[in-house]
């Protein structure tokens, strides 16, 4: 899907390294998903094992409004 | 996870009338709130004498002008000789001499000024009215429809201006005098000195397109409804109910309706406003007005009397289910309109359903079913509404998920059901409730060890949740499952009588179980053990909601705070009109503030009393407040209950109480498990999860995760790990520093949409 949309997009904090595989997270393309709807966005994600790091802000931020909304759709 | 769990789109075709139309017509019609004053529906002219009576008590006397001028062209000849229908019925009577309506509006028409703005720009009309005759009826019609913009001409005898007002009323020169730029400002052609007989008018009638006759055409038959004859041409009808000048308007106001039906090319008879006193249901609570004299009428009123008379009026409206109720004040809307908004949110397929968290912020309480004068039962219609929106799967778990996952635990892990120790048959089992084992589990375990030693017959013990939970939630099916699972443990202890410690899990467990009495009866019966507290002061009661309209409760625990040494102060918002603590309908879980606001409500009458109450979720909600709350078993057992413990202490100690029966009352080894490993948190994080409802077991399991599969983001800057577990349908994270086995959590947050690589 090299057109489609994104909603949000993170840059990787270059101080962001990946615990398991030891190597630094890269700005990646990462889907969130809730109540059959899907926000395609780009999020701090580890080239090897795919681990996707949602920031507290980030969760406690959009993502906590945009699911407030969607429960009363 | 049950079924129950699995999350869901709320985008659902499925769809289900809350209520039949005259349902909820009927439900609607039971609030008076909009219902207009009885002032105002005594004026057979509508004028709004509320807003008028206000705009005077605030000074702004233009504002009581153009409310007068609003319905009639001339309001001072109107205030001068209207028979006041509106004094008769006003509700000050009740009390002294009622507001006197006339002379305020007297005052109005002197200590105001003719505004100079034209209004709105309106286009001619192009029908042309003739009216002839020397009457108020005529002259008022004339400059009602001229006021409209349609060309009239006036045909009098009267000889100039002065003549015409003194055909038309009897009032003294100088009313008559200010009457003239009245006449003047007037879009009217006035053709004074003209000899009108049926042959003149004959003649004229054909050069105009609506016609008002007055005197000069013998008609047979005038519509008493349109005052038209058979050809459509209006005149005064005969019936005087009111005053004849207000007659007189009266009349002209009905005929400017049938004339522009006409001009629509209607029947007269189509579309016309209500006419004439209407009736009002409005009910006015007269108990808070205070007396007020009324300001005697010696000549006109100065402008300093006119407010003080005006002041006098007690702007009759129906607040009786705002004053205790701080859901309907937090949302701003009276219940007829509530429940009409209501319904339509149940109604939408697709789109915002903008009242979910209004039906989700009623505690369900019942308190307006009190209050109201009508019995408005708001709490059965946010039930209705909650169970239809579950139904049809519009409502969403999110909303009601924690609080239906702590009545599971309270149901699995904190579910105890023993026997008396020694009793092959129970008479008795004492269910103290899922509020009191998380919140006071020593007063609950020296309660039992009395009741085991006292109450004669055998007492079993069962720790859980009554299920009113699942209800308050609209969760039928779970309700009844949850019901059926106690049910099944009752029969596993011989269907014993039920000892509810708590009044909500006595009247929940009532519907489904043949006997229930409650703590208070027994200890009424057996008495006070002797090690209680003694209570040398005065204490107020603050009532359950759930103990509404149950007298006998109320004033068991009464006789108990007595008994205590306590004396009673009877607040006005006890028993029966008592508020909700804001755990009920578990709006503390929806609506924070709303439940905040619901706690500060029941203590407002007196928030540095010592509040005595029989529920635990109240004692812990009013405590909360800062509050002096005390539960009665408190003080019965000399045990308190623990000091606002959270959403994690609470489980914590259903969980601790449980074991500790088991082991010192049923002698039972205990096998505890402990985590590997060791953690810390600072206040301030704890703060963060029981804002977030993060449970310190959600907490336990992310790290147990991470230490299972080392999954988390390094940062280097600051040295911190932050890892992710997803537990049902929420994603916990933490952000926490390792060393050896020992975690120091610094940030703990949640999400519950799900992320994936893409």
């Amino acid at each position: 899907m090299p057109n489609e949309k994104t909603y949000y997009s993170l840059e990787a904090d270059q101080h962001l390294v990946c615990h398991k595989c030891g190597v630094h997270l890269i700005k990646g393309n990462a889907v969130f998903e809730y109540l059959d709807n899907a926000f395609p966005v780009e999020l701090p994600i580890c080239p090897q094992c795919g681990f996707i790091y949602v920031p507290e802000e980030l969760a406690m931020g959009r993502v906590l409004s945009v699911e407030k909304v969607l429960e009363d759709k | 996870m049950t079924d129950h769990f699995k999350e869901r789109s709320t985008r659902d075709y499925h769809q289900k009338q809350l209520f039949s139309k005259e349902d909820l017509e009927r439900r609607e019609s039971l609030c008076t709130h909009e219902d207009p004053p009885f002032c105002n529906a005594a004026c057979p002219l509508k004028l709004d004498v509320k807003a008028m009576l206000a705009a005077v008590t605030d000074g702004d006397f233009a504002k009581g002008r153009s409310l007068l001028e609003f319905i009639s062209p001339f309001p001072e000849i109107l205030a001068w000789g209207c028979d006041a229908p509106c004094r008769k019925v006003c509700r000050r009577s009740e009390i002294e001499e009622s507001v006197n309506i006339p002379a305020v509006e007297r005052a109005i028409m002197q200590h105001s000024v003719v505004p100079k703005a034209k209004g709105l720009l309106k286009l001619r009309k192009k029908q042309r009215l003739a009216v002839f005759g020397s009457s108020l009826f005529t002259l008022a019609l004339a400059a009602d429809m001229a006021s409209k913009k349609y060309p009239v001409t006036l045909y009098t005898e009267a000889e100039d201006e002065n003549d015409l007002l003194r055909r038309c009323v009897d009032l003294p020169e100088e009313i008559l005098e200010r009457q003239k730029p009245l006449l003047k400002k007037a879009d009217l052609k006035i053709c004074y000195a003209t000899e009108i007989d049926r042959a003149f008018l004959e003649s004229e009638e054909k050069n105009y397109d609506l016609i008002c006759g007055a005197e000069y055409l013998k008609i047979e038959e005038v519509d008493p409804v349109t005052l038209c004859d058979t050809e459509n041409r209006v005149f005064p009808h005969a019936a005087k109910k009111y005053s004849p000048i207000l007659q007189s308007f009266f009349d002209a106001r009905r005929a400017a309706v049938s004339l522009e039906r006409i001009v629509q090319r209607l029947d007269p008879h189509n579309s016309r406003p209500q006419e004439g006193e209407t009736e009002s249901h409005l009910f006015t609570n007269l108990s808070y007005i205070p007396s007020e004299e009324a300001v005697i009428e010696n000549g006109v009123y100065s402008r300093e009397e006119a407010i003080r008379e005006a002041s006098r009026c007690i702007q009759c409206e129906c607040v009786e289910c705002f004053r205790g109720c701080a859901y309907l004040r937090a949302f701003k809307r009276y219940p007829r309109l509530l429940t009409r908004e209501i319904y339509n949110n149940t109604g939408i397929i697709m789109g915002d359903h903008m009242m979910n968290k209004a039906l989700n912020s009623c505690s369900l309480c019942g308190q307006c079913t009190v209050t109201c004068p009508n019995g408005y039962d708001m709490a059965d219609i946010c039930r209705a509404a909650r169970e239809n929106m579950v139904d049809t799967r519009k409502m969403s778990l999110a909303v009601h998920e924690f609080a239906l996952l702590d009545m599971l635990f309270s149901n699995n892990e904190g579910f105890l059901a023993k026997k008396q120790p020694g009793y092959d048959t129970c008479h008795y089992v004492y269910f103290p409730g899922c509020q009191a084992n998380g919140i006071a589990p020593d007063t609950v375990y020296e309660t039992y060890r009395d009741l085991m030693n006292r109450k004669e017959g055998g007492v079993a013990l069962m720790l859980g949740c009554c299920s009113v939970i699942a209800k308050w939630a609209g969760r039928r099916e779970l309700y009844e499952e949850q019901i059926s699972f106690l049910k099944e443990e009752m029969h596993k202890l011989g269907d014993p009588v039920i000892i509810a410690g708590c009044p909500t899990c006595r009247s929940t467990l009532r519907e489904h179980f043949p006997e229930v009495i409650g703590l208070w009866d027994v200890l009424e019966e057996i008495g006070l053990p002797e090690e209680h507290q003694t209570l040398a002061k005065e204490v107020m009661i603050h009532d359950a909601c759930s103990a509404r309209n149950d007298v006998a409760t109320q004033y068991a625990v009464r006789r108990i705070v007595t008994s205590l040494g306590g004396n009673v102060k009877e607040g006005a918002w006890s028993k029966d009109r008592t508020a909700c603590c804001g755990y009920g309908g578990l709006v503390s879980y929806v609506n924070k503030d709303v439940a905040t606001e619901m706690s500060e409500e029941c203590v407002k009458e007196d928030p540095d009393a010592t509040y005595v109450t029989y529920c635990m979720a109240c004692r812990d909600r009013l405590k909360r407040q800062g509050t002096d709350a005390v539960h009665f078993s408190e003080l019965v057992y000399g045990v308190s209950a623990d000091d606002s413990p959270g959403l994690s202490q609470k489980r914590k100690n259903r969980k601790q109480l449980k074991e500790k029966l088991l082991q010192e009352i049923w002698e039972e080894e205990i096998m505890e498990e402990k985590p590997s490993f060791t953690y810390e948190l600072s206040e301030e994080v704890r703060q963060k999860m029981e804002d977030r409802m993060i449970l310190e077991s959600d907490l336990l399991e992310t790290i147990q995760a991470y230490r299972e599969n080392q999954m988390a983001v390094f940062n280097e800057a600051d040295g911190t790990l932050t890892s992710q577990h997803r537990i049902g349908n929420v994603s916990f994270w933490i952000r926490f520093t390792e060393a050896d086995d020992h975690y120091t959590i610094l940030s703990v947050y949640s999400h519950r949409m799900t992320v994936r690589t893409r």
